[in-house]
């Protein structure tokens, strides 16, 4: 089984010359590289979400309507609704602002035939992947809803620490 | 007075691993062993003043001492004695003390296991290790203090999460801790190779162990991480590529690429600069995972608090970074290759393409995690990937990985004939494509899933003909089959136990393919002696119970039975469980697992106005105990590589290449 290699080598690919051989390497290297960006850009291609906060959203109503986006927000409790229309159908809708103290703009989240996440409860932090509309609906897409986990063993403080939520 | 001490204890570590650094450099300066003999002294010293520190937070938790603030945050009274055990690294102070406790029990392990063998290394070891620690117990010490008072005492903490109280959970965090740790000490016996200027691949023995070792750790921590998502958060699924799973799965890919090139320093001295590198970026990929995981930067499900320490680490990073460009440089002469690439067709050309797709993996996992950061710099609006891009993007990637996976180990050092491969590989081809053609008449139509499995079996068949040949030689030696079989892994653990890895990933892979083209899940209301029929399957709705549990919990319980081809095969037990002082509910999923389909149900809505209706949501995910039962073997197989092998063995495995190109 040890010996095979060498005597055989009419039919391997043998480099004979170390320049050559550098030489095809590099080549190899681009051709595989090219293969791989190729890759990336063709899976990115028409399928990255923006990332906005509430009032971002607001802020460019126009140019963001019916874009694929990526929002986060602070739960207002009292307005969590679980909805079984019926037996194959359900709406979960609930509102976000960018801070719980100082409330903005509400942005009406609606997901349907979602289950209602454990963590969706009020100064819940959410991110919420659909699209907007002109009125401030925001349509969540399947799976696109999101609720951050606690700090670890911690609460949260909405108020203590507005630079968490990721994009202020 | 516990918090006095506990500071105290902190302080004394630092001051001991800055003295450390200095006593080391000195030493070396001076050629004098008794600084460098202190040094190590006090670098020692840190692990019994953490273990120190790590017992008075503990007790603190035990005895519920709410004056200290990090206690009253992370438990409260009623919590179970281990959970108070395990807040150790509940929080972000108590995380970053364990982290501190680890690292200096992984460096006294290192100074007096291997300070004879290495004992030129040494100093710089100490001096590369030392900075590390200096740097985590400058946090731990100053900034993210674990002893910091309350200044008004609570009667009572804030106690767990109730989503956290998962034992996968539990260990989840001390494994990623213990890869990330682990790491340090192959990156700073590299760095004091180069430093002490010795021309030899010393450094990668002495450290293989440790690096298969914290390599090891990570992958489980990995594993867990998606067992606790898969039963805890009821999403049906495993792996979302969040940034801060994508955090741990960086260093874990640099980290396989480095165990995977460092074969060829060793059997032919190729790649030395290579393999510099990519230890010095798992490096520096462990820091920013910590550094990811603890700062909010990027934007993920999981959030932790925002904190002080974002830019000292990122600080930190670069240090390092600089640190570690500047040896690489200084010594670059004494990395060149001694070997050139002879042929495309050879083991270590095989490496070599293995190398590039891991790269390259993990080059475009760091693109999409860091995506946000990248698109503002670049367009000035954040942008964002999700995981069907992620998925998309690296499938074609993973796949060809999985086929070098089977094919890679049946070439040769220097050059392998395409007449040989081809006769190696003819059987296991024909063998998968039977296979997949019975799939498809089974009724699998998809053809991505169909190419998925073939690849796997494929590799898996030649992983599996390498044991067969094996065992094959020895039994014609005379040896009877078992004995074989045993002793053909215990002469060679590395490369067997490698093998055993591959078939782990390869089953994992089994599972992820079928799960991620098969997976189904439906979401339905149902009255009260109500089914519904799904495949196979048929699920009887017969009611609801509410009960209330241990602590506060109330728990609506509902009552499903399973039939598969018309025969009851299983009770259902779906629940939420409300912890009524907080108004926390925790969904549990219940879920008939076996090695052909997982049928998991959760309950998502009942009403108590309406008690003859639930709404439930159905997950179908055929074999998805392949990905668990994969990792499993995986771990198996690491054992075995990491096994000490008797010294004897040792000796041989060093000898260069052509002895072993062909046992």
């Amino acid at each position: 089984m040890a010996d095979l290699s060498w005597q055989n080598t009419e039919d391997s690919l043998v480099l004979e010359k170390p320049r050559r051989n550098r030489l095809m390497f590099a080549i190899g290297g681009i051709l595989l590289l090219s293969a791989v960006v190729f890759l990336v850009i063709n899976a990115m291609s028409g399928n990255t979400q923006l990332y906005k906060t509430v009032d971002e959203f607001y802020a460019d109503q126009d140019r963001l309507v019916g874009r694929d986006l990526r929002v986060a927000g602070w739960v207002l409790g009292d307005t969590i609704q679980y909805t079984q229309i019926d037996a194959q159908n359900s709406i979960l809708e609930f509102d976000i602002v960018d801070d719980m103290h100082n409330p903005g703009q509400r942005l009406h989240v609606v997901a349907y035939n979602e289950p209602k996440p454990d963590l969706l409860q009020n100064e819940a932090q959410a991110l919420v992947e659909g699209q907007g509309d002109a009125n401030g609906v925001f349509k969540a897409n399947p799976g696109g809803l999101m609720l951050k986990c606690p700090t670890r063993y911690q609460e949260m403080d909405p108020a203590g620490h507005p630079d968490s939520v990721p994009t202020s | 007075m516990i918090a006095d001490i506990g500071f105290i204890t902190l302080l004394t570590a630092f001051l001991c691993a800055v003295y450390a650094i200095i006593a080391a450099a000195y030493g070396i300066r001076k050629k004098d062993d008794r600084w460098v003999r202190s040094a190590r002294n006090a670098i020692i010293a840190t692990f019994p003043l953490l273990l120190l520190a790590a017992g008075l937070i503990i007790t603190a938790l035990l005895t519920g001492d709410f004056s200290i603030r990090y206690v009253s945050s992370v438990s409260s009274r009623g919590m179970p004695t281990y959970l108070k055990v395990t807040a150790l690294w509940g929080g972000q102070a108590g995380s970053l003390l364990f982290w501190n406790l680890l690292m200096s029990a992984f460096t006294a392990t290192v100074m007096l296991s291997k300070w004879r063998e290495q004992k030129e290394l040494m100093p710089y070891v100490i001096i590369v290790v030392g900075m590390t620690q200096v740097f985590f117990l400058l946090l731990s010490t100053f900034i993210e203090d674990p002893f910091a008072r309350n200044v008004v005492i609570p009667a009572d903490g804030q106690g767990l999460n109730p989503l956290l109280r998962h034992p996968g959970m539990i260990i989840h965090p001390p494994m990623l801790y213990l890869g990330f740790v682990g790491f340090t000490i192959p990156y700073a016996f590299a760095m004091a190779s180069l430093m002490s200027n010795q021309q030899s691949d010393n450094w990668i023995h002495t450290t293989r162990r440790w690096t298969l070792i914290a390599w090891l750790f990570l992958g489980l921590g990995l594993i867990l991480g998606g067992r606790w998502a898969y039963d805890v958060l009821g999403w049906g699924g495993y792996w979302g590529w969040d940034p801060v799973e994508n955090a741990s799965l960086m260093p874990w890919l640099a980290g396989t690429a480095f165990l995977h090139s460092v074969m060829i320093q060793e059997k032919m001295r190729m790649f030395k600069m290579w393999n510099m590198f990519l230890i010095v970026l798992t490096y520096c990929l462990v820091i920013l995972g910590t550094f990811i995981v603890r700062s909010g930067v990027i934007s993920s499900v999981h959030s932790f608090a925002q904190s002080a320490i974002g830019p000292l680490f990122f600080a930190f990073i670069v240090i390092m970074f600089i640190f570690s460009a500047y040896w690489v440089t200084k010594r670059h002469d004494t990395l060149r290759s001694e070997n050139q690439l002879v042929s495309y067709l050879s083991r270590e050309a095989a490496f070599l393409y293995n190398n590039f797709l891991i790269m390259a993996i993990l080059a475009v996992v760091f693109l999409f995690t860091y995506y946000p950061i990248f698109s503002e710099l670049f367009t000035g609006e954040k942008g964002f990937v999700g995981p069907p891009v992620y998925e998309r993007a690296l499938a074609p990637l993973f796949a060809v990985l999985v086929l070098l996976m089977g094919v890679a180990p049946l070439t040769m050092w220097y050059r392998t004939s395409i007449k040989r491969l081809g006769r190696s590989i003819i059987w296991p081809a024909l063998g998968s494509t039977v296979f997949i053609v019975a799939l498809f008449f089974l009724g699998v139509h998809l053809w991505a899933a169909l190419l998925g499995f073939w690849l796997v079996t494929f590799s898996a068949a030649l992983t599996i003909m390498e044991f067969v040949k094996g065992t094959r030689a020895r039994m014609r030696k005379g040896e009877a089959p078992w004995t074989a079989f045993n002793n053909l892994m215990a002469r060679n653990r590395r490369r067997y136990g490698g093998y055993w890895i591959h078939i782990g990933v390869l089953i994992m892979a089994f599972g992820i393919v079928a799960d991620g083209m098969y997976q189904t899940e439906t979401q339905l209301r149902l009255l009260q002696g109500e089914s519904i029929t799904l495949g196979d399957f048929e699920m009887r709705f017969n009611g609801v119970t509410r009960y209330p549990g241990a602590d506060d919990l109330l728990i609506t319980e509902a009552n499903l039975d399973l039939y598969k081809n018309g025969k009851l095969v299983r009770q259902l037990t779906p629940k939420i469980e409300l912890y009524q002082r907080s108004g926390q509910p925790m969904t549990i999923p219940s879920a008939r697992s076996t090695i052909t389909e997982d049928f998991y149900v959760i309950l998502v809505n009942w009403e108590p106005t309406s008690a003859d209706a639930a709404t439930f949501r159905i997950f179908l995910n055929p074999l998805i105990n392949w990905v668990w039962a994969g990792g499993l073997v995986f771990v198996f197989g690491t054992i075995i590589a990491a096994w000490p092998e008797r010294e004897k063995q040792r000796v041989r495995a060093r000898k260069p290449a052509i002895a072993v190109a062909g046992d």
